[in-house]
């Protein structure tokens, strides 16, 4: 199937297959949307992430603004998009605000808005620290401020949220909304399908395919909640956390 | 632990004046003791005795002893780069032992007594399959564990592939010798031919410097550093030939001299950071006082071979670095 948001588009995955990971994934999304990609533990979410970044090769086409990745130089890709690994391992110390100025590599090393991504991350006050000597929670907040500095239309976020405080997330989950009003689009896996619900589009995959895509209240019923998760949706009071 | 910032422009200039010293004390210890004056004197040919001491035995072994230091300490870094642990260094993974294994072959077969040439060569051809191995065996990013128990077992295929080459020669005593001698690593009896076939190593070292920003991406991660905008096969590709290559030069010259890529790397580290930038160079200068040292510590020593010494310092350094590593 096509899944498609309307007006120009971000990025554009063409009937994608990594074979034994993901199989004929099409994909079309539009500039200034945030979208969360769902799916239980192995059904191809991060392979996707990195089809869409252009990390792993797959048959079919992927397209950023309407160019084949494959058809843009490796220093430029630096510019068009971001991807932000699930594991944030580091081996050797450089320093926090180091890490997030990589992200300005593909800009000459010219250190803009790095300052301003920490910041967006609430990194300012560990920005001389060694980034293997910071939690894990840190660690992802790292990666996300270098992917921030990097000012690319695209962000592609591998379970940003999954490793941050309740705080934090909510943090990721406003940037993301900010970037999508300046233009941006900005894709990420994520696991809550309550967060799921307050984005713009939800992609959800099974098993290797995309089965669903749409707006979260179109998209997340009952129904397909219990044929991909296999669980009972209920609407009930709860604990509800936002923003001060 | 690291140096404070301000301090950190100092260490390039601080080694370099290290250097001279060593140097200095290289060229001056020995049976005919030598002060600065009588060492520049010779050096100028004006000081007969001390002018042959130094051209025709010390210079050559002083100048191969910083050469193969700045070449081992340099593909050490590259190759913790590479591989994203600061625990990989040619020599825990094989590569070294490949480069010895190639030259041995060399000595046996008599070729190198055709051509000193053919020991650089058989060295790197070598270096280079030991590499392949280890490519196939530990693929990048692939753990400590895995790193070093591939680099055991190639050590060990190497090994046996020497013992063969030493046992098929048990009526050559004195070749035997001379190959047991190599794979302790030394600098006795260097002559100004081997200096010539260590001389591409600070040019091959050198051309690492400019990818120093690309290898600080690298090392954080290799689908990382190409999201940022790096073309890593090429960039990887770059890196492992420099690598083999000085490895290869190094073994060639000098025989097997371990630790020294894994020692001073991190010494570094913890002095100015994990920049590439300005660890090529350090490493280079840095890796040059570090076998100077052990080297002038062999001849003090009365003949120790300077791959024991290496050895000695480095080995129960390597296993401090195991038992602190995460």
């Amino acid at each position: 199937m096509v899944a498609e948001t309307t007006s120009l588009n971000a990025l554009e995955i063409k009937s994608a297959t990594v074979p034994g990971r993901i199989e004929d994934v099409s994909l079309r999304l539009s500039r200034g949307v945030v979208v969360g990609l769902i799916g239980s533990n192995g059904s191809g979410k991060s392979t996707l992430l990195h089809v869409a970044a252009g990390l792993v090769p797959a048959t079919g086409a992927v397209r950023w603004g309407n160019r084949p990745v494959t058809a843009i130089p490796a220093i430029e890709r630096g510019r068009c998009a971001a991807w932000v690994p699930q594991e944030a391992r580091f081996e050797f110390g450089f320093s926090v605000r180091s890490v997030a100025a990589q992200g300005r590599y593909a800009h000459g090393d010219d250190d803009r808005g790095v300052d301003a991504a920490l910041a967006a991350l609430d990194l300012t006050s560990l920005a001389a620290r060694p980034v293997n000597q910071i939690s894990g929670g840190e660690r992802h907040r790292v990666l996300l401020a270098r992917a921030l500095a990097t000012a690319a239309p695209l962000q592609l976020w591998d379970e940003p949220l999954a490793a941050l405080d309740a705080r934090h997330a909510l943090d990721v989950l406003r940037l993301a909304h900010c970037l999508a009003q300046t233009g941006s689009t900005v894709l990420l896996s994520l696991h809550d399908l309550r967060v799921a619900h307050c984005l713009d589009a939800v992609a959800v995959m099974q098993a290797g395919r995309l089965c669903a895509f749409g707006p979260p209240l179109e998209v997340l019923t009952p129904e397909l909640l219990h044929e991909v998760f296999g669980v009972r949706v209920r609407t009930g009071p709860g604990l509800i956390l936002e923003l001060p | 632990m690291t140096l404070p910032v301000r301090w950190t422009r100092f260490a390039l200039p601080g080694a370099m004046l290290l250097l001279v010293v060593f140097a200095m004390i290289s060229l001056g210890a020995g049976d005919v003791r030598l002060g600065p004056a009588r060492i520049w004197a010779g050096l100028l040919h004006r000081d007969a005795l001390a002018a042959t001491v130094l051209w025709e035995i010390r210079l050559p072994r002083v100048i191969l002893a910083m050469l193969v230091g700045a070449a081992l300490a340099t593909a050490g870094l590259v190759m913790q780069a590479y591989f994203r642990n600061s625990l990989a260094s040619p020599d825990l993974l094989g590569v070294s032992s490949g480069g010895a294994a190639g030259a041995v072959v060399a000595i046996a077969c008599g070729w190198t007594a055709v051509s000193l040439w053919c020991l650089p060569v058989a060295a790197l051809a070598g270096a280079f399959a030991a590499t392949g191995a280890v490519l196939v065996l530990a693929r990048r990013g692939a753990s400590t564990e895995r790193l070093l128990l591939a680099g055991v077992a190639l050590n060990a295929l190497l090994a046996a592939v020497t013992g063969y080459v030493l046992s098929r020669y048990t009526d050559l005593y004195e070749r035997n010798a001379q190959i047991l001698f190599w794979l302790m690593g030394g600098l006795e009896d260097r002559m100004w031919m081997h200096v010539m076939i260590a001389l591409p190593i600070p040019l091959a070292a050198m051309a690492l410097w400019p990818l120093g920003r690309q290898m600080d991406l690298l090392s954080l991660g290799e689908s990382e550093a190409q999201s940022l905008g790096i073309d890593v096969r090429r960039l990887r590709r770059r890196m492992l030939a420099f690598a083999t290559v000085l490895t290869a030069t190094a073994t060639a010259v000098a025989g097997t001299v371990g630790f020294v890529g894994l020692v001073v790397p991190h010494i570094l580290r913890l002095l100015v950071g994990p920049e590439h930038r300005r660890l090529v160079p350090l490493a280079l200068v840095g890796g040059a006082v570090f076998v100077l040292a052990c080297d002038l510590a062999c001849r003090a020593a009365g003949g120790l071979r300077l791959g024991i010494v290496t050895a000695l310092v480095g080995g129960p350094f390597f296993l401090w670095l195991l038992k602190r590593h995460h």
